[in-house]
């Protein structure tokens, strides 16, 4: 399992943040041609963020790009810029209909086939910022077998909601569930929105505490001091870790000796309780699985 | 005569300016900034590689520097080049 509990956002456009963005240590990094370029600079971000992938120094960071939109007309050159790079996935905005992800799916195998890199290497993150794009989450998800996550959006998706944001996001958590509920169903990764208010650590920690326990494996960061405090939130304690094995050491005792079930720390162990172990060990790093 | 710039005078970037010059003039930098002193040879060295690289033998290039590293400079070299040769900046 790759561990996606931060991914921080790099201006596409910004050679002191793209250098630098992955001595923060996030788990992933995102070179953004989208909303952080100005129109104007399109062209001078691309061919930036397309040498700095060539330079490929994003120590253990997952890289990948968003790109523009499906509905303009910059997202063919986007990724004919930076997937012959070797990226591992591209970001992409705003996605409404699986039969965008498939006319993707197409153009990428192109793409990597040309450029000698393994056809299929190159995953897709959909941002999911429309009511549309929400209630096709499920069909999305499974429209192509690159689909490593699908994530709500905030404002944008806000603005589409005709609402605005409230203290604690009230109006996101109908299409947060339904995000969680589509990725788990189609066995990808449920990745939250940004916060936005970086001096708010509290309200951060809040929020992701919150979207941890609706069952979102990470989220999105704007500003570096945010991946800490995520980090923590998604990181298996040493007593959850310690507790995991025990119980999956148990498991696999009470099954040599033809047992179903057995007892740790005086509660039962069965199945699901097995299940969360492993999740938790995976994400601690410590057993591989899980999803894409 | 057409001019075209690219980058920006943020940190670790710097501003390229090129220019149109007649045929047989050749590639001519002017430079100003916090790295010229030092790196100056290096920068005019990328800067004319990157050119004939995007096969531009007759400009007059300026750069304002802000602690670009090689790699920003060639890209803004690059951006600005293609925008005066009107290509596709790719």
């Amino acid at each position: 399992m790759r561990l996606r509990r931060t991914k921080l956002y790099l201006p596409g456009n910004n050679p002191n943040m793209l250098l630098r963005g992955h001595l923060f240590e996030p788990d992933g990094v995102i070179l953004d041609l989208e909303d952080a370029v100005a129109v104007s600079e399109k062209d001078s971000a691309r061919i930036l963020v397309r040498d700095v992938l060539k330079r490929g120094d994003f120590g253990d960071c997952e890289v990948t790009v968003r790109i523009n939109a499906m509905d303009t007309d910059l997202w063919r050159a986007d990724i004919e810029t930076v997937v012959p790079c070797g990226i591992d996935g591209i970001r992409i905005p705003k996605v409404e209909n699986p039969k965008d992800i498939r006319l993707m799916d197409e153009a990428l195998s192109g793409i990597e086939s040309k450029a000698g890199i393994p056809v299929g290497k190159t995953l897709i993150f959909c941002l999911l910022e429309t009511a549309l794009g929400i209630w096709r989450s499920y069909d999305i998800a499974t429209a192509s077998k690159r689909i490593a996550a699908i994530c709500p959006g905030g404002e944008d998706l806000r603005a589409d909601l005709k609402t605005t944001r409230s203290e604690n996001s009230e109006e996101l958590i109908g299409p947060r569930r339904i995000v969680v509920l589509a990725a788990h169903a189609a066995g990808v990764d449920a990745l939250d929105t940004v916060y936005a208010d970086i001096t708010n650590d509290e309200g951060l920690r809040r929020e992701t505490e919150w979207v941890k326990q609706l069952g979102f494996q990470g989220k999105s960061v704007i500003h570096p001091n945010q991946i800490p405090i995520i980090h923590e939130i998604f990181t298996p304690t040493a007593k959850e870790i310690e507790q995991a094995r025990r119980i999956i050491e148990a498991a696999a005792e009470a099954a040599a000796k033809g047992l179903g079930a057995v007892q740790v720390d005086g509660r039962m162990v069965d199945k699901p309780v097995v299940k969360r172990a492993e999740f938790t060990l995976q994400r601690a790093g410590l057993k591989s699985g899980g999803e894409r | 005569m057409k001019t075209a710039q690219a980058g920006t005078l943020e940190s670790m970037d710097c501003i390229v300016t090129v220019s149109e010059s007649e045929k047989g003039r050749g590639i001519s930098v002017s430079m100003e900034g916090a790295s010229v002193a030092r790196f100056g040879g290096a920068i005019i060295d990328s800067t004319k590689e990157t050119l004939k690289n995007l096969d531009i033998h007759d400009v007059s290039v300026s750069i304002q520097d802000n602690g670009a590293g090689d790699l920003v400079l060639r890209a803004r070299v690059e951006a600005a080049a293609t925008r005066l040769t009107g290509g596709d900046a790719r």
